[in-house]
């Protein structure tokens, strides 16, 4: 009987060994394999890096510039995606992308099909940093795919996004409703006017993160001439949408009548009673003054920060939160008080 | 007859140690199978990219790290350096002076210029009694707070309390940041919209690395063996283990040396337990558990990328006191939430975590003691072959070196810190030695830390009488 267990266990040790050993031969031939491409990558990276630049900075093409390798391409890909990230100027950055569309193209192109996860979220990533306009076909191909992964789709939008894809307004709308706010908002901040246009027209039909990403991306770009539409919600939506187009209000900075405004600082909700205070602190409205001071003793956290916040941006703001520091009864609105004075030593 | 009796002895248990191996690595493959699909997916994914999206500031949520700090005056000027560096748009450091007897406290006002500010701090969780606060004249993202000594639990709920923002991180005053830290354990919190409540990342191991003004300059494997093996858990333990856990949301860890949690979670749970040692397993059990009583669809993640440096002791005495230290911790955490224990009504926390967590993590050293002394008792008693204990031996120690070998296998595929080939070969002879020495040590030093528990530690009664507070 014991014989019988003993060959099991021989076998089971033996196997295990096998596995171990081949393990260990996988992993550091990898390695050594790894460190020699990391080594010639380096290589060519340092006899290209001076004719890149140049070609970048001046625009004088260089034929030493044409990657045959794998590696070469690796090289390339690097050292246009660190420039990617610090070039400004619009010459240089166009040239880079004239570049990479001659070198890389159709090795990107041959990537976006790959079956591997990871190599297409790379190129994705590539292709968004050289804009490189000439794969938007292929690109947009790749939403038809089926089995695509959430964080992969949203990198396709926002790629599309970029390079003010015509129908891009059809697919968010018609295909993707079920994004996430934040999806969206990724998204729609990078269209120019005309393509944003379309959503802000849509704006009523369309589903509430959907809403609420087209009214955030309006108040971080502070975008003046949507200021009849913010208000027009404002007055028509109420909840989170009127918040939202509040606040967009806010950042905007301006409004032609504030009158209907004043109300909402006494509003029931601490919310709406926030946001208001931000808009009177960024329009600077004198006679909301005291009713500013009042707030600062709201029994809600947030609005009596908002409110010190606001006072602030006064220019006799400090020394009005100096005498309520002083005089107040009330130890929430003098720490507040206190606090705003001091934000920023 | 007493020999025949001893041979029954010998054959129950041994049936009930194969038993147990069987469990244990069926549990063991499952999650390593788990976290190498995982893995494998974002196979050479370039992550710098990936982040670079989010240092812009509209898509980030400001962040309160809260560094407990007691005795840390050698220290503590040197981490708030580091960590006033951090690559994130918008943050406050809070340090919370426990009670120091030394010169920490003069030490980070004279450094920082830290004034004296008046400042109504709003109890949401009870804490011992705190002293004077001050805001740096330097960086007015800077504060600090003194008070009573608490201990670190005690600490980080003061830190909790005073702080500003909607998250918070908790860290140990030792550890070394990446620079895109906050970036990587955010992300998942940013993505998921809010639907992610704690993420924690990777602690890797700093003994062997070049340190300097708390930056990691270049990534080394220590000389000591004893780093080695440590070094080795950790591959296993964060790569293998965490990544396998979190995919299903089956994490109760999150490292206390460095994780972010969202703060009106845990202050609806209540904030963290003065009286347990292991405090940062505890809390994660807690809000799991007040997920599933609120039926919320929250989620716990971890971050394969190392976001944190830790040292580690380099000699018995100090990993000793730790490893005790971290099972009783374990156990608290367990005992304390034992209700959840193959409780249907926690769904998979209570019916896969727990157990895993009771019967790996907690028996494990039991039954793997009982399974040394056996053999001992075996090659003395009879009972059992030579060549079959030869063979169990060697099997055990070859099975331990293969997880440990994939845990190095998930490590190169994803992250690829170590630079040479010679480290995977140390890797691997040291992973081999493992049964003879480490594992045999530790298991011991974690059945110690049961035994103080078993003999009646005063903090354990007290936790027993107040129970569950909820």
């Amino acid at each position: 009987m014991p014989n019988n267990e003993l060959f099991i266990l021989s076998v089971l040790t033996i196997s295990i060994l096998c596995i171990l050993v081949i393990l260990l031969v996988y992993l550091t031939i990898r390695k050594a394999i790894d460190i020699k491409r990391r080594e010639k990558i380096e290589k060519y990276k340092e006899i290209y890096n001076p004719l890149i630049f140049q070609l970048l900075t001046e625009g004088s093409y260089s034929r030493a510039l044409t990657p045959e390798s794998r590696l070469q391409q690796k090289a390339f890909e690097e050292l246009l995606s660190s420039y990617a990230n610090v070039l400004e100027g619009k010459e240089e950055r166009k040239r880079l992308t004239e570049f990479a569309e001659i070198h890389l193209t159709e090795y990107y192109r041959k990537r976006l099909k790959s079956k591997k996860w990871s190599t297409r979220m790379n190129t994705l990533y590539h292709i968004d940093d050289f804009n490189m306009t000439s794969l938007l076909d292929d690109v947009y191909r790749l939403t038809k795919k089926n089995r695509l992964s959430h964080e992969e789709l949203v990198h396709i939008l926002r790629i599309l996004a970029l390079f003010q894809f015509q129908s891009l307004f059809q697919l968010l709308t018609n295909h993707y409703q079920y994004l996430s706010e934040y999806d969206y908002r990724h998204i729609l901040i990078r269209l120019e006017k005309q393509q944003f246009d379309q959503f802000v027209l849509h704006f009523h039909k369309a589903e509430l993160p959907l809403q609420k990403a087209v009214l955030e991306v309006i108040s971080i770009k502070r975008e003046r001439s949507y200021l009849p539409f913010i208000e027009n919600i404002i007055f028509s939506y109420t909840g989170e949408v009127k918040l939202r187009s509040l606040k967009a209000l806010a950042e905007i900075g301006y409004v032609k009548n504030i009158n209907p405004y004043l109300n909402l600082l006494y509003s029931t909700k601490w919310e709406e009673r926030m946001i208001a205070a931000k808009l009177i602190g960024s329009l600077k409205v004198e006679k909301a003054m005291p009713r500013l001071i009042e707030l600062l003793h709201d029994q809600t956290w947030w609005v009596r920060y908002q409110a010190g916040q606001s006072i602030c941006q006064f220019a006799n703001g400090k020394d009005i939160l100096r005498k309520v520091f002083e005089t107040s009864k009330d130890v929430f609105a003098k720490d507040m008080a206190w606090e705003w004075l001091h934000k920023g030593v | 007859m007493p020999f025949f009796q001893w041979e029954d002895i010998v054959t129950a248990f041994t049936l009930f140690i194969a038993v147990y191996m069987v469990i244990v690595i069926l549990f063991y493959t499952v999650i390593l199978l788990i976290s190498m699909l995982q893995l494998r997916k974002e196979y050479k994914l370039d992550r710098v990219q990936v982040y670079e999206d989010y240092m812009e500031g509209i898509y980030t949520k400001p962040v309160s790290i809260i560094v407990p700090a007691y005795n840390e005056e050698a220290g503590i000027v040197h981490s708030v350096r580091s960590l006033l560096s951090v690559n994130y748009p918008a943050f406050e450091i809070i340090v919370v002076n426990d009670g120091s007897t030394d010169h920490t406290l003069d030490k980070m006002i004279d450094h920082y210029d830290m004034k004296e500010i008046k400042k109504v701090v709003r109890k949401q969780i009870n804490t011992k009694p705190i002293g004077k606060i001050y805001q740096s004249a330097i960086f007015s993202n800077l504060f600090l707070i003194n008070k009573e000594n608490g201990g670190k639990a005690d600490a980080l709920n003061v830190g909790l309390n005073f702080s500003h923002y909607p998250y918070f991180c908790s860290l140990d005053g030792d550890s070394v940041l990446e620079q895109d830290a906050f970036l990587k354990v955010m992300k998942p919190i940013i993505d998921s919209n809010e639907e992610v409540i704690a993420s924690g990342g990777s602690v890797r191991i700093a003994n062997g690395c070049q340190i300097q003004n708390g930056r990691i300059q270049k990534i080394g494997l220590s000389d000591k063996p004893l780093v080695v093996m440590q070094i080795i858990e950790y591959l296993r333990a964060f790569l293998m283990g965490r990544i396998g856990l979190s995919r299903h949301n089956l994490l109760l860890i999150i490292s206390g040396a460095f994780g972010v949690f969202s703060k009106s979670w845990v202050v609806a749970a209540g904030g963290y337990r003065t009286d347990t040692v292991g405090e940062d397993m505890e809390l994660v059990v807690r809000m799991h558990r007040l997920l599933k009583e609120k039926g919320q669809k929250k989620k716990i993640v971890y971050v394969p990328d190392p976001v944190c440096w830790t040292e580690v002791p380099e000699d018995t005495t100090f990993l000793r006191r730790q490893r005790r230290r971290w099972h009783r911790g374990l156990f608290e955490s367990l005992w304390i939430h034992r209700k959840l224990t193959f409780n249907p009504k926690y769904g998979s926390i209570g019916l896969l975590a727990f157990p895993y967590f009771w019967i790996v993590e907690f028996f494990g050293p039991i039954i793997e003691l009982f399974g040394y002394i056996f053999m001992l008792l075996c090659l003395f008693l009879g009972g059992i072959y030579i060549e079959f204990a030869i063979l169990l031996f060697l099997l055990s120690l070859l099975y331990g070196s293969i997880f440990s070998m994939a845990a190095v296998l998930l490590e190169e595929w994803s992250l690829t810190k170590y630079p040479k080939v010679s480290d995977i070969i140390k890797l691997f002879l040291y992973s081999l030695t493992e049964t003879i020495w480490y594992r045999p040590m530790t298991v011991i030093w974690r059945c110690e830390g049961i035994l103080q528990m078993l003999k009646g530690d005063t903090s354990w009664g007290e936790m027993k009488r107040k129970g569950v507070s909820e």
